[in-house]
């Protein structure tokens, strides 16, 4: 039946996405929280201090202003620095699609059933996708709480734009995640390569940020963290070439998945 | 009576690795099972049986030769096969976090009948005595097997195909197993079962194949088997070995490697045991022990010099 895989995926992960969404929920409430307690101007002061490396490690470019309102202060202290953070769920998530099922051995009974390889794939995808999207809903939700508590004046669409962004991104991790692992199996393997990418990623994005304006910038266009810049969001809003961007990238890689699982051994 | 062509395996190979790493795990297997019948694959551990199932239900491609199920290529056509097939894992996994019940309702689902089949399911786990409510962390190995026995037999497929079916199953359940096999066999299915342990294909199937380091020694019938059958039969005489007893051991046609030392004789017995007791007769016998061969054994016996035992 089309939607099984799908059904059951999702019921054996809603507790993980409630405790990931929960825990990130809660940083994003307490970051909220610290905003009273700041003079915004000193921030911006203080930010003026720091090597521009260190600056575009916690994702902050040129546009210091922005940084120096509370929605800039939000997603400097949230979005920035949990670039890393933010990757974890999708990899872990990716990692299920196939390489779990086939270390644990189940992958073997349920691709004994009428079902084709591709359908468990995109099923699965779906199901982790949507429990991408519940994340980061309980994530706007924690903020939303943060901001009827510290009775703050915040730009709460913006926030919402910088929050749901993370969707497309995080979706996009997870196709590489899945690509990664149907192509080298083996689980280990698969996810130190998927952990090199994502910090490799993030090297690339604050070398491209720190050589803005030399020959070295374009580096940082590899990068896709590049293209989930808060402070970008704040200024111009949703971005929709790279939103659709990141769509389409994992669409494809999705699609190349599918061709090379349904050509591999299973592993046991 | 065995009628259709259900598996028909022709000149399937499977090599792992590449390079000086290369191995093959099965080479130029032909092989066909017949409706209505149950086939015992059996082989010791390594021998390639597993390799052999996985390729029929296309978890893994071959490097050479082909397979079919019900007539249908098993890699084009394997979503209409799997309809029709029932598999038990050698090694079966389970969602450790899920009840069997859970189990059950996702694995029917799949299938696409979810009312229909757990209602058999239910009959199923009754009849194995299969507490289908306990989470699959919390059961023993036993009733994992068990619940992998039920998902493999409950929308009645057409061909089972079980992996090791009884191991660590307790000899009442492997009881129950056997009948539910017999049943089966009585309503037409056909069932393609390995295993390493002979007594178990000997009790249930009626034609077994000889796999050894991933060749096809030979496919025959269970009565031949059973001709061959022989036993390791050791005797501990109170005092020293009779005399004259070694020389008359060794001139019976249905005893060999005979082997005297101190009051102990060894040897191995092909056929009933009571011309062995009357030979005995003389000595005063405080022990015997009397040991099944092993399938290598077997096999070597069956097939050394290409010539039968007896």
């Amino acid at each position: 039946m089309i939607g099984s895989v799908f059904l059951e995926t999702y019921k054996q992960t809603w507790k993980q996405m409630v405790y990931w969404g929960g825990g990130l929920a809660a940083m994003a409430l307490m970051v909220v929280l610290m905003v009273p307690l700041f003079d915004m101007q000193d921030i911006k002061d203080l930010l003026q201090t720091f090597p521009p490396i260190i600056l575009a490690m916690v994702g902050i470019g040129k546009e210091l202003e922005i940084f120096a309102t509370n929605e800039g202060f939000v997603a400097m202290g949230f979005f920035g620095k949990s670039a890393l953070i933010f990757a974890v769920y999708p990899v872990v998530m990716g990692m299920r699609i196939t390489a779990n099922e086939e270390d644990a051995g189940t992958m073997d009974l349920l691709l004994s059933l009428p079902v084709q390889r591709a359908r468990v794939i995109v099923e699965k995808f779906l199901a982790y996708s949507v429990s991408i999207v519940g994340v980061v809903l309980l994530i706007y939700l924690g903020m939303q709480i943060g901001v009827s508590i510290a009775g703050i004046d915040l730009d709460v669409a913006r926030l919402a734009e910088v929050t749901f962004y993370l969707i497309p991104m995080m979706v996009f991790i997870m196709a590489v995640t899945v690509l990664i692992a149907v192509i080298v199996r083996r689980r280990s393997v698969a996810l130190g390569i998927v952990t090199a990418f994502v910090i490799a990623s993030y090297m690339l994005q604050a070398i491209g940020a720190v050589a803005e304006g030399t020959v070295a910038e374009p580096i940082g266009s590899i990068s896709f963290l590049t293209y989930y810049n808060a402070g970008d969001i704040l200024t111009q809003g949703f971005i929709w070439p790279h939103i659709a961007g990141f769509l389409v990238v994992s669409a494809l890689l999705l699609l190349a998945s599918l061709y090379q699982y349904e050509r591999r051994d299973i592993a046991v | 009576m065995a009628s259709a062509t259900v598996i028909e395996i022709s000149s399937l190979s499977k090599t792992y690795g590449s390079g000086s790493q290369q191995t093959a795990a099965l080479r130029n297997l032909n092989l066909s099972v017949n409706q209505g019948e149950i086939f015992g694959y059996l082989g010791p551990n390594g021998a390639g049986k597993t390799t052999t199932i996985r390729m029929l239900l296309d978890l893994i491609r071959p490097s050479s030769g082909s397979a079919s199920i019900f007539g249908m290529d098993v890699r084009d056509h394997s979503v209409e096969i799997h309809k029709r097939v029932g598999f038990l894992p050698g090694e079966l996994s389970l969602w450790e976090g899920r009840t069997g019940q859970q189990i059950i309702h996702y694995v029917a689902s799949v299938r696409g009948d979810t009312k229909g089949i757990t209602k058999q399911a239910d009959e199923l786990a009754k009849r194995l005595q299969l507490d289908t409510s306990k989470r699959v962390r919390d059961l023993s190995s036993g009733n994992k097997r068990k619940l992998g026995l039920v998902l493999a037999m409950m929308h009645s497929p057409d061909l089972l195909i079980l992996d090791e079916p009884t191991n660590g199953l307790d000899p009442l359940v492997q009881q129950t197993f056997h009948e539910m096999m017999d049943e089966f066999r009585d309503k037409g299915k056909t069932v393609f079962l390995s295993s390493h342990i002979l007594s178990e294909v000997q009790a249930i199937c009626d034609r077994a194949g000889i796999l050894r380091d991933g060749d096809l020694k030979a496919v025959e019938s269970i009565e031949k088997l059973m001709n061959v059958e022989f036993h390791w039969v050791d005797v501990q005489f109170r005092d020293v070995v009779p005399e004259g007893l070694a020389r008359q051991l060794q001139q019976a046609s249905a005893i060999s490697h005979v082997d005297v030392n101190g009051s102990r004789v060894k040897m191995r017995l092909v056929g009933d045991f009571d011309p062995l007791l009357r030979m005995l007769g003389d000595g005063y016998v405080k022990d015997l022990r009397v040991e099944e061969p092993s399938l290598e054994e077997i096999f070597l016996a069956y097939y050394s010099d290409g010539t039968e035992v007896r």
